[in-house]
């Protein structure tokens, strides 16, 4: 869309004037402003050419070698505006300088538009029979795409965006370490293959090498580089001997240390779970004994208890920070200084969380749902007055046929007297041609078979015909939605959106139900399939010129 | 031990209301109580002979009750008592000529003790079928437990419906349904509305002969085959059935109406109050436009 605006009422800051910059053949000036980019001719004080980086998805340039520097916008709905920069000394550093501003600003107004968008491609890829309804409403142009999203869109833009991300957050699996699997290239290396999960795991595992990783590439270390100096680190590798700080990571095992000890120090929250109960208690020797106490004093330990309690560190550091980094929602790099989770070391305020979770583990413990006493809502009785009438079954009270008294007595007398030398009379039941006129009835075609030589529909239309049938129902169902929805018509908004849905449906016949019954008449089929549509259509178009036949009385 | 043989038993409930039947010999119609009466026996007859194992049972229903026409109280197989009638003469399978003759005898008592009360005049159909799902159920019981036993009952009726038998009428059609006894009805006369509901339901063939006087061709072509066998048959297709409501107000068969979210019952217009349980509702109604005021155009 092109706004005209004249400079003088500009009242956005202008960040970047380029003069001579050609726009469809023309010589002229381009404005890069807060919000929008524009461009007018030269000479002129109007702006021919203005956009919104919000409407704006991407930017592309020419390529270095070629003659003609020019920088193209394309937006959203698909068009695009060519910038040619024609300073003969300045276009290039012209356009680079307009390029880079570009690329800082349109990222902060990406966001915004491209979430609609992405809302509504996702549930068009959702939802098939919506995908359906749009290609036959919008793409062949029976109402405009504004109209369709009118209905459906309309909450979204107020839920809360949580709640729109359905999907669970992926956890990590606490084998990612060893899923890296080194592999030894041939020659004395080791080959690390690294996937994008993994690094991924990584970061959201131990925070600090995350933090390591920001205040070193690209600046210092390639990302390469840095991973190989991770791998090599001792940080990473079983023995953690720090050997100096020469290493990037010595940093990361002296945190890992203290968020150990402090996490130790915390202890476990739950009321219920006593860990220091928890002891190798030895029986007997042969009964996982160890004649020896071990002393906590560092030089008697062997080097293999100690390297034992170090890897054994290592792995409850590890999972603690798994755990830790599971149960914290998204990147937020802000808030991990002041996190309050107490299952990673780095947490500071848990204390002030301990009383209501001990209540809670408590309350958990002790109570029983099921045992509880049930609260049901009150109910009404209810309270019959007339309760023969649910005797009576659907049929209607006829005039009976009233027989007199008389005429009982003499029917009753008649039929006792015939049957009173009742003999089975079996060989002359029936005559042969009482019997043929009935197996002609009950033959196919006969009186009594009628219904069943006509064919289930179903079997008789071809299936593509049939959804084609359902596409049109769908179609023509959405436009009547809309079009009754209109009624009773009191504001103006309504009026207007009446009298377009109604041309719409007009347009649906035209262009989709006709050629539908063209078609289906060509294949001789001579079922009516479209006189259901047909009927609604109707009852719509008679109401409308209902409606308007009152307000133009109401006119006058 | 339980033989292989699947077990199929007919029930067969005939309409002898005197007074219908006796209207129809004054008319000197064709058919008559006894040309009914050995219509049924012919598809009695054939019935047994198709299988060995195939049973029977033929219930006379009358205005005063329901009668056993076969089989009898008294009867036990291999009783001498009707010797010398059961002795036709004609090489006949002895268990039919028993039957026949067992029901010629019992319609001649049921017919003969018939009085005429005055109270009703109306077939007790719910009753006899009730009897008979009873006696369905009483014959599998008799059997051993692997035993397998396919009833169905074939309803000929002559006289019309009874309305006030419809709350019993759908009590029976459910059991049956439940205990899949398929429930025929062959219609001599008027259509019948509660039949065709129990034909529907249950999976049987409903259907009302053109012709009486060719009644047994008509109960042979349609009736005799069972269940299993009618897939393989082209027979009359399904009546279209009525299953319209009738509102509780004036008994009218409404196609839309107003249901009592309290009671269920059903009306043909909005009351704000439920006359079957007297809930209160309340309707909202379109909101009222306020009348424009007119100008007057002055006339020129």
């Amino acid at each position: 869309m092109h706004l005209i605006q004249t400079m003088a009422a500009l009242s956005e800051e202008v960040l970047l004037v380029v003069k001579k910059v050609r726009q469809r053949k023309q010589d002229g000036t381009l404005y890069l402003m807060a919000e929008r980019i524009a461009w007018g001719p030269e000479g002129k004080d109007r702006f021919t050419v203005s956009h919104l980086y919000a409407d704006t998805r991407c930017q592309k340039i020419s390529p270095d070698g070629k003659a003609k520097i020019q920088l193209q916008l394309v937006l959203h709905t698909g068009e695009s505006t060519t910038f040619h920069f024609s300073n003969d000394s300045s276009a290039l550093k012209d356009r680079d300088a307009a390029k880079e501003l570009l690329q800082q600003l349109l990222p902060k107004f990406k966001k915004k538009a491209n979430k609609e968008l992405e809302e509504k491609n996702r549930m068009l890829q959702e939802d098939p029979v919506l995908f359906q309804l749009y290609k036959d409403l919008v793409v062949s142009q029976v109402i405009s795409a504004d109209e369709f999203w009118a209905n459906r869109l309309g909450d979204t833009n107020h839920a809360d965006p949580s709640l729109s991300n359905n999907k669970q957050e992926v956890g990590i699996s606490g084998a990612f370490l060893a899923d890296i699997r080194p592999q030894t290239d041939g020659c004395n290396g080791l080959r690390y293959n690294l996937t994008a999960d993994i690094i991924e795991s990584i970061f959201r595992t131990y925070p600090t090498v995350k933090e390591k990783y920001c205040e070193n590439v690209p600046h210092n270390l390639t990302e390469k580089e840095f991973w190989t100096r991770f791998f090599q680190s001792h940080y990473f590798h079983r023995d953690r001997i720090n050997t100096g700080t020469q290493d990037i990571f010595s940093e990361c095992a002296k945190q890992d240390e203290q968020g150990l000890k402090s996490m130790v120090v915390q202890g476990v929250k739950n009321p219920l779970v006593d860990l220091l109960s928890l002891e190798d208690k030895t029986l007997d020797e042969g009964y996982g004994v160890c004649t020896t106490l071990p002393s906590t004093s560092n030089s008697n330990r062997s080097v293999k208890e100690s390297s034992n309690s170090a890897i054994i560190k290592r792995f409850n550091h590890h999972s603690a920070m798994v755990l830790a980094a599971g149960s914290r929602k998204g990147e937020t790099p802000a808030n991990q200084a002041s996190e309050t989770s107490n299952t990673d070391g780095n947490s500071r305020d848990s204390v002030f969380f301990q009383p209501p979770v001990k209540k809670v583990k408590l309350k958990e413990a002790i109570e029983y749902e099921d045992l509880q006493r049930e609260n049901r809502p009150k109910t009404v009785a209810l309270n019959l007055k007339k309760s023969d009438r649910y005797a009576h079954g659907p049929v209607p009270l006829q005039s009976q046929q009233y027989t007199t008294s008389q005429d009982i007595i003499n029917s009753v007398n008649y039929i006792q007297h015939e049957m009173v030398n009742y003999k089975p009379n079996l060989t002359q039941v029936l005559s042969s041609t009482t019997a043929s006129s009935a197996i002609a009835a009950l033959s196919s075609g006969g009186v009594l078979m009628q219904a069943a030589t006509q064919q289930a529909i179903n079997q008789m239309v071809p299936s593509e015909v049939q959804g084609e049938l359902k596409h049109l129902y769908a179609a023509a169902g959405e436009l009547l939605r809309h079009f009754w929805s209109c009624f009773p018509v009191n504001t103006p908004f309504m009026e207007e959106k009446v009298t377009k849905m109604k041309s719409n449906l007009e347009r649906f016949q035209m262009t989709k139900l006709c050629p539908f019954q063209e078609k289906i008449q060509r294949q001789y089929l001579s079922t009516n399939l479209t006189g259901h549509l047909e009927e609604m259509l109707q009852t719509a178009y008679s109401k409308f010129h209902i409606w308007q036949t009152r307000r133009m009385l109401r006119k006058t | 031990m339980a033989s292989e043989e699947e077990i199929n038993l007919l029930v067969i409930v005939v309409d002898v209301n005197p007074i219908w039947w006796g209207q129809q010999a004054q008319r000197a119609t064709e058919l008559t109580l006894s040309k009914c009466l050995d219509a049924v026996m012919v598809l009695g007859n054939s019935h047994m002979a198709m299988s060995r194992t195939n049973k029977l049972s033929v219930i006379a229903s009358h205005f005063e009750d329901s009668h056993f026409l076969y089989p009898g109280k008294s009867w036990r197989m291999g009783d001498s008592c009707g010797d010398d009638a059961s002795s036709s003469g004609d090489g006949k399978y002895e268990l039919l000529a028993v039957a026949n003759n067992l029901i010629a005898e019992e319609i001649r008592k049921v017919m003969s003790k018939t009085e005429v009360r005055g109270n009703s005049t109306d077939t007790l159909l719910a009753g006899t079928l009730a009897k008979a799902l009873c006696y369905i159920n009483r014959v599998s019981k008799e059997f051993e437990v692997g035993q397998e036993i396919k009833s169905r009952i074939l309803v000929i009726k002559a006289a019309e419906d009874c309305a006030r038998q419809y709350m019993n009428f759908m009590n029976v059609i459910f059991a049956a349904q439940k205990q899949n006894i398929l429930i025929d009805a062959c219609v001599l006369d008027s259509d019948s509305g509660l039949l065709q509901q129990a034909c529907d339901i249950t999976g049987g063939l409903y259907l009302k002969i053109p012709q009486k006087v060719a009644l047994a061709q008509y109960l042979l072509w349609v009736f005799l085959p069972d269940s299993e066998q009618r897939s393989q048959l082209v027979l009359p297709p399904p009546a279209h059935v009525d299953y319209r409501a009738a509102c509780f107000c004036h008994r009218n068969l409404i196609e839309i109406g107003y249901v009592c979210s309290v009671c269920l019952s059903i009306f043909c217009n909005f009351s704000p109050i439920c006359t079957t349980c007297e809930t209160a509702f309340k309707i909202q109604l379109p909101q009222m436009v306020k009348p424009k005021k007119k100008k007057l155009k002055q006339p020129t």
